[in-house]
Order: C-alpha cells, then structure tokens, then sequence
C-alpha cells in the first residue's frame, strides 16, 4: 500500500497533471476580479484573504494551492528518489530544491505577511507595533520637465536616527520594510508610506539562488550534447 | 531614427540569406542603441519600444541558430527567423515612442535586467517554435535537439528574468510577488516550459508531442506579453 503510493508520488506522469493543474487555475484565475488590483488579493496575507473570501471567489486558487502542495511532496519524493540512486546528476534536483524552498517563502508570507498603507504630512508620525515612533522629518521631491515626479524622497526619524527613503531605496527597521510610494509637495508636503512585512523574502531569495546554481549546472552540461 | 527600424523590419522580412538577416540585425542594433543614447537608458518603456527589443531580441538569438549545421538543411529557417523578427518590427512602427524619463520607480538596473532578459527568453521561445515547426515538417531529430536547446536557454533567461523581478519588486513595492494578471501569466509560462523540460523524460514517443508544445509555447509567450497587456488590467501593462 506504501510503496503504491510512494510509487505513485514519484510518478512523471503525476508531476506534468498537476503543473497542468496550476497552469489552468492559474489561468482561470487570471480572468477572476479576484486577482485584480482591486480584488483585495495584495492588500493582506494570502491565508487571511483565502478564509475571508467567499468560494465562489477564490476557488481556483484553492484548486491552485491543493496542486502546488502536491507537486510540492512530488517534486520532494522524486529529488530523494533520485539521489539515492549514483550517477545521477545532482543539478535537476538543485532546481527542485530552489523550487521548494520558493513554495515554502511563499507560505511563510501567506502565513505572517503584512501590509499597511498611510498617508502622511511632513511632521506627522506613525507607530511599530512596540510604541515605538517613526517621525516624518521632510519630504522633499523634484518634478521632472513633464510635469511628472521625477524623485522624492522622505527623511524619517527613528530611535536609531535619521533615516531617508525614496523609490527602490527602503528603509528596514524592525523585520519591517518602510517603502514611500508617492509624494503630493502642495499645498502641505505629504507622502503615501507603507510598510510591509514579508518573511518569506530571505527564503525566496535562498531559493533562486539555488535554482539558479541548478540552473546553470545544467546548462553546462547540456552544451555540446 | 525611425528609418532604421523600418529598414531592419523590411530587410528581415527579405533575409533568404544569411548576411540579409545579419544586416537587418545590425540596423535593429542601431536603431536600439541610438533610442538607448537618445534616453540614456534601455528603451523599454511603451509598446513601440518593448516591440522593437522583442524584435531585436528575436534576431540576436536567433543568430546562433541560423549559423548552426543543423539547421543548414532547413532552407527556410533564415527566412522564418527573419520573418518573425521583422512582423514584431513593423508592429512597432505605428505606435508612438515615449521619451520621457523612467519612473522613480523603474527607474533602477534591476528593473532593465528584469525586462531585457524576458524579451531574450522570448526570442528564444520564438525560435524554439520555429525549430518544432522545421521537426514536425521532416527537419528530423537535430531540429528537436535544437529546440530543447534554444527552450532550455529562453527557460534559463527567463527564470532569471523573475528572480530579478522579484528582487526589483521586493525593493520597489515591499513584495516579491503580487496577484496580478502579469504576474499570473509569467508564471503560467514558465510552468509551461518547466513542464515541456521534464516531458523529453518521456523519450522518443513524445518526440511530436515535444515540438507541438515547443510551438504552443510561444503563443503563451505572446499571450503573456502582448495578450495581458491588451486585454487585462496589470501594473505591467504598457
């Protein structure tokens, strides 16, 4: 009985059905409004929006998630099969390993993800979850000749400092990430701040790492062949 | 500037021979880096740019393939890369270029990685359908095994493509990830070639099956860039 399942679980045919799967969930749920900008699905952590949202909504992502945990134990069980086996290539199974690790960053941000959007003046403040207080010192912007932002940034006061932030720049306080989204300099100067939290970053990025190793092992052993 | 581009489109388009091909490159080069000069950046902002690197990308990988020994029996391969290469070139034509600077928010060297290397995986797409049209038509097995190659290569550009995105995102947004359309489809695609890797497991029974699904693939490639972009509301709509 074990071994039929294990059997079954290291099945090729097994893997390409539920990459299929993810494929056409994935697909129908492009068309959702769920997985529009305004479809809620980006303002909270998935697992919250999953147990919040009605199924009539979020079926083809639960549909998604039940195939991606299988081809999660697939994935796993064929790596371990195969390397138990010598002589074979350990670089297909790096890229499964990166591959998992990303599925696992991706749960530890459905899971403690968070997000929070705030709009604020120069010489306001907002708060961490501690007491602490992070003041908005200046805001400061520079309009480009179109009549566009062409940069901003905005100097933050915090127990340790001061800090700027502006675009691509963050500033990481606390396992926090305090990002400045936009900028208005008239009539107050007032910035659009969040602050995010996604503690599956480090293992994602772990994780593409390792894939890419994978990646480029076999490329190397491809060329020529 | 624009008579470059419309050059390379019309000399693609005529490449029955190699040097036309490498020639209607070199004017796809030239008019990409005269944009790149003129910005002072990767043009890769707006349908006529994005287009004109789509095309520009499709010639620069195809080079290699059409230089190969496998493909030498395949007398219309040149042409077809060409073809390719030139109808994403005419398509830029009526669309307008956007000169203004980049948006604080792209306006860094992950986000010109992240997009570059997109546009080289779809190149690469779009020969690997080429190359299971030559297979599917008598081109034998070399044009399989250049297939494999030029997909396995677009998967590898293409992976890279999304872990610079994420990084671009994690820096610019506050997440790797978002639940849009775009991001959806990237990842439909590169399932997609994930799947078509691990099926030439199946041997040579699927050897049909193989270049049908290195075809299929481009027509996901071009649903994910022009389709989404048309079609659906994104933050990477043009």
């Amino acid at each position: 009985m074990l071994k039929a399942i294990y059997s079954r679980l290291t099945s090729l045919n097994l893997g390409l059905w539920l990459m299929t799967g993810v494929m056409v969930t994935l697909a129908l749920g492009s068309f959702s409004s769920a997985s529009s900008e305004q479809g809620g699905l980006n303002d909270m952590p998935l697992l919250f929006w999953l147990q919040r949202a009605p199924l009539g909504y979020s079926w083809w992502l639960w549909l998604c998630v039940a195939c991606i945990v299988v081809l999660f134990v697939n994935a796993l069980v064929c790596s371990i099969d195969a390397l138990r086996r010598k002589g074979r290539s350990v670089a297909p199974h790096l890229m499964h390993a990166g591959f998992l690790l990303i599925v696992l960053a991706h749960l530890l941000s459905a899971y403690g993800g968070f997000k929070q959007q705030m709009q604020l003046p120069q010489g306001d403040s907002f708060g961490f979850p501690d007491g602490e207080r992070v003041v908005v010192e200046k805001i400061t912007g520079q309009v480009g000749p179109m009549g566009m932002m062409s940069g901003y940034r905005a100097e933050l006061r915090l127990s340790d400092g001061l800090h700027a932030v502006q675009p691509n720049q963050p500033l990481f306080h606390k396992g926090y990430g305090i990002y400045v989204k936009d900028v208005a300099l008239s009539p107050v100067p007032v910035a659009l701040f969040e602050v995010h939290k996604e503690p599956g970053a480090l293992t994602a990025f772990i994780g593409a790492l390792i894939f890419t190793v994978g990646n480029l092992m076999l490329l190397a052993q491809r060329k020529g062949r | 500037m624009k008579p470059l581009l419309i050059t390379s489109a019309l000399l693609y388009v005529a490449s029955i021979r190699r040097p036309i091909f490498v020639a209607a490159l070199g004017c796809s080069l030239a008019y990409l880096a005269s944009r790149g000069m003129g910005l002072g950046r990767l043009p890769l902002i707006g349908p006529q740019d994005t287009l004109a690197f789509f095309s520009g990308s499709l010639g620069l990988m195809g080079l290699p393939f059409i230089y190969s020994r496998q493909t030498r029996g395949i007398r219309w391969f040149c042409w077809g890369c060409g073809a390719l290469a030139g109808l994403f070139a005419a398509l830029a034509l009526p669309f307008p270029t956007i000169n203004m600077p980049l948006p604080p928010i792209l306006d860094t060297y992950w986000f010109e990685l992240h997009v570059a290397l997109a546009f080289f995986a779809y190149g690469l797409f779009g020969i690997a359908a080429l190359l299971g049209v030559a297979f599917l038509q008598g081109g034998g097995k070399p044009a399989l095994d250049l297939q494999y190659r030029a997909a396995l290569v677009g998967y590898s550009f293409f992976s890279l493509s999304m872990v610079s995105g994420g990084i671009w995102g994690y820096y610019a947004w506050g997440t790797y990830w978002l639940w849009t359309a775009k991001e959806l489809w990237t990842s439909i695609l590169w399932i997609f070639y994930s799947l078509y890797l691990h099926l030439r497991l199946k041997g040579q029974a699927w050897e049909r099956g193989f270049a049908w699904l290195g075809i299929v693939g481009f027509l996901v490639t071009l649903f994910t860039y022009l389709g989404v972009s048309m079609l659906m509301r994104s933050s990477h709509s043009f």
